[in-house]
């Protein structure tokens, strides 16, 4: 099969700002592709954490989906509207400010 | 909670899996595979999701053929399915939808698990920033969702894994800075280009990625390694240590490790089959026959959980795993010559003990005291050793003393290098025991599962 167009855009809210991506990215793809690396604080030491392993492993990936809080973000696919909420207080930076 | 019955179980829709359903539904068997993904493939074959698939091609056209004709004999496929525990030698499994976490129940007369294998991860100062991730969450990126993992990147490890990463990589328009490899495999002594002359289509898959690099002007650099990465809220910077013993400093805005993979065996080891050390001694094995029998009567294993041979190995020992199943269970059936299956399998395994010669992995002895060991719960591998040394602490204990191995990833992240730091007996590997669940349960199951046995 050959490539034919680019992919349907959705629209989706990351930290409250709404952005585009390419429908059926994975979640970890679309934070990376907006240059949102850290996506959580260690619980133990407090350091900032990203996307490790990407194949639903490490657990560095978690975010809020949606409003259920510990989803994976490397394993979810975005939809239209999904919202996207990262946990690196308190220390946010400016890419999700 | 839902009750279901098979002749086999297969858990895991990877190669293994894929061929091994294939074969045990066309010899008129029922047969359930399970895999938690939401998509059969694996990590080969795996699926790019449809709206990328219309806009991109279809990544692995083979995969998707494979799939079909799974299907369409007749196997009862159920994707998003986690088995999270097992017993009765594995005539019971235990199943969580991984969406809506609700519980089942599948017996089965016999099970194949092929669950395939997780990437080796070897700590270093700095590897838990953010920025710092396996090869193949780059590999991923780049071929699933068609993102850079960084414009400029930093590839480092072992194996030969890191060729098509770097290759994908390049493909999605990334800057590879440098690609550092911790041996000499591209210069191999003629004792192991003979080994590796009787399999020419993997020769030539190497020299073909060797080549697009050299195109694009990257060089792999043999006989270096990452000493550390640096930044604040990401990764920004890396040391790499190199063969003459100088170190240099690379600006990146990504760093990609990786060690080659480890296999995944918690389910065979959860049923208490017989286990070998495997080559790196950080793992244990299950002790197979050739056709992926274990010491449990009716399980079978097979692919890189049985032990990493790559993808073609894993589709042929799936294959000869499915005909024993076969001749168990509906021995009525012509028999099936196996010999050409039997000798590609060996000469598949010949191949793999090359590369384990090609590609040997570091001594722990030199990770920093300092060092975060356990991403989960922040232990160093100066703590690890000093429980270690307190003389009774065995790797359990030094997982009780230290938390080691007892976050949210159950040691799937550090558990070969808690075993390596707190190993005495070179040819025993230890390993953290399987304990169900075999991963996190979503809450829903928890709570609903109040009355699983
Ligand atoms: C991240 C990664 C990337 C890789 N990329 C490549 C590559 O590009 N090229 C290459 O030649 N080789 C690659 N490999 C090597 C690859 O693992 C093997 O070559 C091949 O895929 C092995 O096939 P398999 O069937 O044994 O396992 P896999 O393909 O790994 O399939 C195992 C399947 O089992 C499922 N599973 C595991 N545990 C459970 C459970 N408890 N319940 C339900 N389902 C479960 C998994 O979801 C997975 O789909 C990669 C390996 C990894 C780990
Ligand atoms: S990146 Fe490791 S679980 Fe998602």
């Amino acid at each position: 099969m050959s490539p034919n167009s680019l992919p349907e855009t959705v629209t989706v809210t990351i930290d409250g700002t709404p952005g585009e991506a390419w429908a059926g990215q994975s979640v970890t793809a679309v934070l990376v592709a907006a240059g949102i690396w850290p996506l959580r604080r260690n619980p133990v030491n407090g350091q900032l954490r990203g996307p490790f392993c990407g194949m639903g492993v490490c657990l560095e990936c978690e975010v809020t989906i949606n409003g259920r809080p510990g989803s994976r973000s490397c394993t979810a696919h975005v939809a239209e509207g999904m919202d996207i909420r990262t946990h690196t207080e308190p220390l946010p930076t400016a890419a999700h400010g | 909670m839902a009750e279901s019955e098979a002749d086999v179980a297969v858990i895991g829709g990877g190669p293994a899996g894929l061929h091994a359903a294939l074969v045990l539904a066309r010899g008129g068997l029922s047969v359930v595979l399970l895999d938690e993904s939401d998509t059969l493939g694996g990590q080969y074959y795996k699926r790019r999701t449809d709206q990328l698939t219309a806009a991109f091609g279809d990544f692995r056209p083979r995969g998707t053929e494979l799939i079909h004709r799974v299907r369409a004999a007749g196997v009862v496929v159920r994707t998003g399915t986690l088995v999270w525990g097992a017993e009765d030698a594995g005539r019971t499994l235990f199943t969580s939808d991984v969406r809506t976490g609700a519980l089942g129940r599948i017996t089965t007369r016999a099970t194949l698990a092929a669950t395939g294998a997780y990437e080796r991860s070897l700590p270093f100062p700095g590897w838990t920033l953010p920025g710092v991730v396996t090869p193949g969450f780059a590999l991923h990126l780049a071929t699933m969702d068609r993102v850079p993992v960084g414009q400029r990147v930093v590839l480092a490890g072992t194996g030969p894994f890191l060729l098509p990463v770097a290759c994908a990589l390049l493909e999605v328009g990334a800057r590879i800075e440098a690609l550092v490899e911790l041996n000499h495999p591209y210069r191999p002594s003629t004792s192991a280009i003979g080994g590796a002359l009787r399999q020419p289509a993997r020769l030539a898959e190497a020299a073909r990625y060797l080549l697009t690099l050299a195109r694009h002007g990257v060089g792999v650099e043999q006989g270096a390694r990452v000493l550390a990465a640096h930044g604040d809220t990401q990764v920004t910077a890396v040391d790499i240590g190199q063969e003459d013993g100088g170190v240099r400093q690379l600006e990146t805005d990504a760093l990609c490790v990786g060690f080659g993979f480890r296999p995944s065996t918690e389910l065979p080891r959860l049923l208490g089959c017989d286990t070998r050390a495997d080559p790196t001694g950080t793992e244990q094995l299950p002790v197979v026959d050739a056709d992926g029998a274990t010491s449990v009567d009716g399980l079978y294993v097979a692919g890189d959980c049985a032990g990493i041979a790559g993808v073609h190995a894993a589709g042929v020992r799936g294959q000869l795993a499915a005909h024993a199943i076969l001749r168990r269970l509906a021995p009525e059936r012509a028999p099936v010559r196996l010999s050409g299956l039997r000798r590609r399998a060996r000469a598949l395994d010949r191949f793999a003990e090359l590369a384990d010669r090609l590609y040997p992995l570091p001594t722990t002895a030199d990770i920093p005291d300092a060092t975060q060991v356990c991403r989960c719960e922040g232990v160093s591998a100066g703590e690890i050793r000093e429980a270690a040394a307190t003389g009774w602490n065995d790797l359990h204990g030094t997982k009780a003393a230290t938390r080691a191995g007892m976050g949210p990833c159950q040691g799937r992240e550090c558990g070969h290098i808690v075993a390596a730091l707190t190993g005495r007996n070179e040819s025993w590997a230890e390993c953290f025991a399987a304990r169900m669940p075999i991963r996190p349960l979503p809450m829903a199951a928890t709570v609903e599962g109040q009355d699983v046995p």
